[in-house]
């Protein structure tokens, strides 16, 4: 049995949808409002992993009862669990180069671009909800950790030299991404891979989000490259589980930025 | 193809590859650099890797610089005992554990590290020298580490928060280990390699919250993999006391 637990198909819980698709896999789909907090509702699944992961929010894949969390991860997990071609680079260097490329973005655009998705969209959204259920439902987060992602939005201050901060530290991971693509199509060896899927729900966004940084002029490839891979069959098919218009603009607080400055 | 690894004590991410390659039993040419001489943001160095960061694998033609994916690739490129587990459940497992060691365990445990430690050894030189070395890091964020290790610009609050997040983590290890005999599992792989190097020394630096009483399953964890060879063959090549502070695993006779 394989279900996923997901929102609505941006950032993080865009991740597993594609690649499920790209495998044609069956599954249950388990669907929240991330944005509404739904995941902090009592009863909702948890373990020490999904609790702890460190993007926060994020879509689960249970496969027969094993709880799997964290969305590169989970895309190495359905590249190797399930039948089908897969979805890792098969030659050791672009195995390493796909998974360098998990860690380096997961850790740049996973800080950055829910900080600045959360300014713009998810603070009227949460401003617009019930302020007792919003309270009630922050309050009960643990670790505490994952709590002030929420509180930040909550109380509006992601400050503007914050988030002017967060889009200048796009520069460097932007940079490197559109020197790879000088190289080919894809981030991580001849084909079209987990890099791939995992880049791509992040950079979509940023022509929206922080279009100084990505636009036609200063970033061709990268705007060349959320093209072709919006035009797969399977990113089409993962965008049928919105059940909003405007998937692209529902996010999360996602990852916390280094600790070290 | 020529086999080349540039790192310094077999400690934290230079000792992820170290001893993975001597797990699998593959030969290496060893080139130490010294942090503490700032050797990784010298032109020879910055050549290989313009990050200026350690550990780098140059195998052949390619040059890897990030020690967990390097890891991997170690153990799918050379020959030797698999250092992954079989199941996707497993592997899942073990690469979920090295993310939460390298991005919530060990930033924390090092920031504490470097105050006390890295901080007051590169202190005893001249202001001037260390300014100069800061102007030399290729990285933004490394700038910003070393400044801070350098001048001990740490707040009380931002080492309060570490000590808070490493006792947070060894709890939840602890819990882990309860669990499983090792980290993705039943069998040995890269992800207790990982935390053996982030937490060999825990029984030393943080003795009120891992020991015998508190942490029984990590204590024995960490014993079982201190007695593997390939770990005493590691942990013989450190030059420093950072690295002699594994002997605290030694039994008692």
């Amino acid at each position: 049995v394989l279900e996923l637990y997901t929102s609505e198909p941006n950032t993080f819980f865009l991740k597993p949808l594609i690649a499920l698709a790209e495998k044609r896999a069956a599954f249950t789909t388990k669907y929240f409002d991330a944005a509404s907090l739904e995941q902090f509702a009592d009863g909702f699944l948890s373990d020490l992993e999904s609790s702890l992961q460190l993007e926060r929010e994020g879509p689960l894949l249970v496969h027969d009862g094993i709880v799997i969390s964290s969305s590169f991860f989970m895309l190495e997990y359905i590249s190797d669990a399930l039948p089908g071609a897969s979805l890792t680079p098969a030659e050791p260097y672009d195995a390493y180069r796909a998974r360098a490329w998990g860690q380096y973005l997961g850790a740049q655009l996973g800080s950055i671009v829910p900080v600045l998705g959360a300014a713009k969209y998810l603070q009227p959204h949460l401003a617009a909800l019930d302020p007792a259920l919003v309270d009630r439902r922050i309050a009960a987060i643990e670790p505490i950790e994952r709590r002030s992602g929420w509180m930040a939005v909550r109380d509006g201050t992601l400050s503007t030299p914050y988030l002017k901060a967060a889009a200048d530290r796009l520069g460097a991971p932007i940079a490197r991404v559109e020197t790879a693509l000088s190289g080919g199509s894809w981030l991580a060896g001849p084909a079209f891979s987990i890099a791939d899927i995992d880049a791509y729900p992040m950079l979509r966004v940023l022509p929206d989000l922080a279009p100084a940084a990505v636009n036609a002029q200063s970033t061709p490839r990268i705007c060349e490259y959320i093209e072709r891979i919006a035009a797969r069959d399977s990113v089409r098919e993962a965008l049928k589980a919105a059940r909003t218009d405007r998937p692209e603009r529902q996010f999360v607080p996602g990852l916390e930025a280094s600790r070290w400055g | 193809m020529s086999v080349i690894l540039y790192h310094w004590e077999p400690n934290a991410n230079s000792g992820k590859p170290m001893l993975t390659l001597a797990e699998k039993g593959v030969a290496y040419e060893s080139q130490y650099l010294d942090l503490l001489q700032f050797d990784q943001h010298k032109p020879a160095y910055l050549a290989i890797n313009p990050d200026g960061t350690i550990p780098a694998l140059v195998h052949g033609s390619r040059v890897l610089t990030e020690s967990t994916p390097m890891m991997e690739y170690i153990d799918d490129a050379f020959k030797g005992p698999p250092l992954k587990p079989t199941g996707p459940e497993a592997r899942w497992r073990m690469r979920w554990w090295m993310r939460f060691f390298d991005s919530y365990f060990a930033p924390s445990l090092s920031m504490i590290g470097w105050s006390i430690f890295v901080g007051p050894a590169v202190r005893l030189r001249p202001e001037e020298d260390l300014r100069a070395a800061i102007d030399r890091i290729p990285l933004e964020s490394r700038r910003i580490a070393w400044r801070k290790a350098m001048f001990n610009e740490f707040s009380p609050e931002e080492i309060a928060e570490s000590k808070r997040r490493v006792l947070f983590a060894t709890k939840a290890l602890e819990q882990h280990l309860s669990r499983f005999t090792w980290i993705a599992g039943d069998t040995y792989t890269l992800g207790d390699i990982n935390g053996f190097n982030l937490g060999y020394a825990l029984p030393l630096s943080q003795p009120d919250h891992c020991n015998e009483t508190k942490t029984p399953h990590i204590m024995e964890w960490l014993r079982r993999i201190y007695e593997r060879p390939a770990a005493r063959e590691t942990w013989a090549k450190g030059r420093t006391q950072m690295s002699a502070r594994i002997k605290i695993l030694e039994r008692a006779p």
